[in-house]
């Protein structure tokens, strides 16, 4: 069976200051469908530069790059805004939802992109299931201001999988949460790999990480697989 | 396909979704776009109704375009062989102008030589082989008019406006008693002698009882009434027309092309006549004029436009910057780069069209209130309405005023890097 993600010596160089930089050192990492990884790491050492290249937001330098069995190292934009919409869901720290939406509506962005087009009544149902899913359909209606952070960050969570993706991508998406409100959105992005998405959790939490099948050490921009002893 | 209408409606959505979000920034994008709009809408229905005002009035007293038309002198055997040339015929029309009094017997009329009512042409005089000199008599109940006798309708040529009654009827037999159909500065004139009805022509047999049966707006300041041909030459011959004490100008008014022109022609060279003839171009000269004084206002209106484009651009970069984060994201999400500028292009435009909406609404209820006030004073502006092409430039105004002001903003939205956004 072929790894949904297959990275192998992924470089990535940060030019323009007076000598380059490699932020990423030769990074290999396979992830195959319903597995959840975790990446820990010292702020600085690349990881959300390493999301940023998993999610096709940016191109490596070198290595080789294969999703779904398919090479897209050096994918151009419209292929890879395309891949973004059909393949990856993204949560971030900040939770990024516009003010002035709704849920729902905030939910439905990740629908109307210009990627394919869906009836109204299709859409309402594509959302209020996501919403669902995080366990926050009763607030389709609200709007980010009027909602915890914890609500907001499961709306987030819903528009990552409102378009049913193979891979969620997790940058430090607990960072702003309480201890309690960050389980549950663990819990919501777990439960996600058990429908068989992939899962791709950057995170400064031990416990968390803990909960995740494999947990990676990046260290300035080299990344190891850290042998757990349970 | 599917795809292009999938990406109008998501930026359509997007875009609408935007303005609601910020409606004081549209406001203020309007109010700047606002005034240059209104410049460009004033002009175009400027333009536009002075346009159908003045051809409207030169095509009633000159003609359609195309017209040819004949001026030539009364004599007397040039109008025998006009009148008997154009007989029965519809593609062309022969007009001739005798002078007629209308009122009390025996006395002068009020205006001599059937001058305009407010204006003095000097006294009436009377010519014969030795001269002229001052007609003896007192001015009385009695009103001069330029009596036209028409060979066929006129208003093929010439659209006069029916005022108030009936115009000529050609169709029906000739009627003994000759019925006129005055313009208004006749009717007004006759509206203010309250004259007896008698009608003495130079020439005739005798004098009749004319009837009025309406009357026509056909562009002219003198004092006119209009007459068949048929029913005038039953008591006064065409012959007798060419009275120098009465008689004045003989036209013949045709189609292009029309075999009448040179038959009349012919015959009235070898009478010794020679006609001048014209084609009428008016609306091709009114256009030549038009169009430079057009492109001037346009020009300053267009200065004002800009100046409106300026505002949304600015208003534009602004909240792109200030939208960042949300392009960024949207693209994460898989919009592509293009339908982002699309969204912002769609911002501007829906705003554009909006101003042009307001923009045309005011002054079309700016008109309405102005043709309401001077209307009656100013038959310039009587029942004017707000002329389509104003409304369209308006439009066209606002949707380049919308792509100008947003097409920068949109480039900078379609270049927000995702990855330098998001980092967390
Ligand atoms: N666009 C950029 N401009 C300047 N420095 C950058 C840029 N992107 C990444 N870096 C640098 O690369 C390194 C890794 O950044 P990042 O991937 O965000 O780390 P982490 O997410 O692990 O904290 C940091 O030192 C950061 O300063
Ligand atoms: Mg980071």
């Amino acid at each position: 069976m072929t790894a949904l993600i297959e990275l192998d010596g992924i470089t990535k160089v940060l030019k323009g200051q007076e000598q380059p930089r490699t932020i990423l050192d030769g990074v290999g990492l396979t992830v195959n469908a319903g597995q959840s990884v975790a990446i820990v790491g010292r702020s600085g050492s690349g990881k959300s530069t390493l999301l940023s290249v998993i999610g096709l937001f940016d191109r490596p330098d070198s290595g080789s790059y294969r999703l779904d069995g398919q090479e897209i190292a050096k994918l151009p934009e419209r292929r890879a805004a395309k891949l973004r919409s059909s393949h990856f869901g993204f949560v971030f720290q900040r939770f990024f939802l516009l003010k002035h939406l709704t849920a729902a509506q905030n939910v439905a962005m990740a629908l109307v992109n210009g990627q394919g087009w869906l009836p109204r009544r299709q859409r309402r149902s594509l959302v209020m299931e996501a919403l669902d899913q995080v366990g926050i359909a009763h607030l389709a209606k609200s709007r980010p201001a009027k909602m915890s952070g914890g609500e907001q960050q499961r709306v987030a969570i819903a528009r990552a999988l409102v378009r049913d993706p193979k891979i969620l991508l997790a940058d430090e998406p607990t960072g702003a949460l309480d201890i309690e409100t960050g389980t549950l959105v663990i819990d919501a992005l777990l439960a996600a790999t058990e429908r068989g998405c992939g899962l791709i959790l950057v995170t400064h939490d031990r416990d968390h990480a803990a909960r995740m099948g494999q947990i990676h050490d990046l260290v300035d921009g080299v990344l190891t697989e850290r042998v757990t002893v349970r | 396909m599917r795809r292009l209408s999938g990406r109008f409606r998501s930026s359509l959505i997007i875009g609408i979704q935007g303005i609601r979000a910020r409606k004081l920034r549209t406001l203020l994008s309007m109010v700047s776009l606002f005034l240059g709009v209104l410049a460009v809408v004033v002009v175009q229905a400027g333009a536009s109704i002075a346009e159908r005002a003045l051809l409207a009035d030169l095509e009633i007293q000159q003609g359609y375009d195309g017209t040819r038309v004949m001026d030539m002198p009364m004599q007397q055997n040039a109008t025998e062989v006009l009148t008997a040339t154009v007989r029965g015929r519809e593609d062309a029309v022969a007009m001739l102008g005798v002078s007629g009094i209308v009122g009390e017997p025996g006395v002068l009329p009020v205006n001599p030589g059937g001058a305009p009512l407010d204006q003095d042409w000097g006294p009436a005089m009377v010519c014969n082989d030795q001269g002229c000199e001052p007609a003896p008599g007192v001015k009385g109940q009695a009103v001069e008019v330029r009596l036209t006798a028409l060979s066929g309708d006129v208003r093929k040529f010439r659209p006069y406006r029916t005022v108030s009654g009936q115009w000529l009827d050609f169709t029906r037999m000739p009627s003994m008693s000759p019925k006129l159909v005055l313009n208004q500065p006749a009717a007004d004139a006759f509206e203010q002698y309250r004259v007896p009805a008698e009608m003495r022509v130079g020439g005739a047999a005798a004098n009749v009882t004319p009837q009025f049966v309406g009357v026509v707006d056909d562009g002219d300041m003198q004092p006119r009434a209009y007459v068949r041909l048929d029913e005038l030459t039953t008591w006064l011959p065409p012959s007798r027309m060419s009275d120098p004490n009465t008689g004045g100008e003989m036209r013949l008014l045709m189609t292009q092309g029309s075999p009448v022109e040179p038959v009349v022609s012919a015959k009235l060279k070898a009478l010794g006549v020679e006609p001048y003839v014209q084609t009428i171009e008016t609306r091709k000269e009114q256009e030549k004029q038009l169009t430079l004084m057009r492109l001037v206002f346009f020009s300053m209106a267009g200065l004002v436009l800009l100046i409106g484009v300026a505002g949304i651009l600015n208003v534009g970069l602004a909240t792109v910057g200030e939208r960042v984060e949300e392009f960024a994201l949207r693209r994460a999400v898989g919009t592509p780069r293009t339908l982002l500028a699309g969204i912002v292009l769609a911002e501007t435009l829906l705003t554009g069209l909006l101003t042009a909406a307001a923009a045309i609404g005011a002054s079309a209820a700016a008109l309405k209130v102005v043709t309401m006030l001077v209307g009656d004073s100013q038959p310039i502006l009587r029942d004017v309405q707000f002329p389509w092409e104003a409304g369209v430039a308006g439009i066209i105004a606002g949707i380049v005023a919308g792509v100008l002001g947003g097409f920068v903003p949109a480039l900078r939205a379609a270049g927000i890097p995702i990855a330098t956004v998001m980092r967390a």
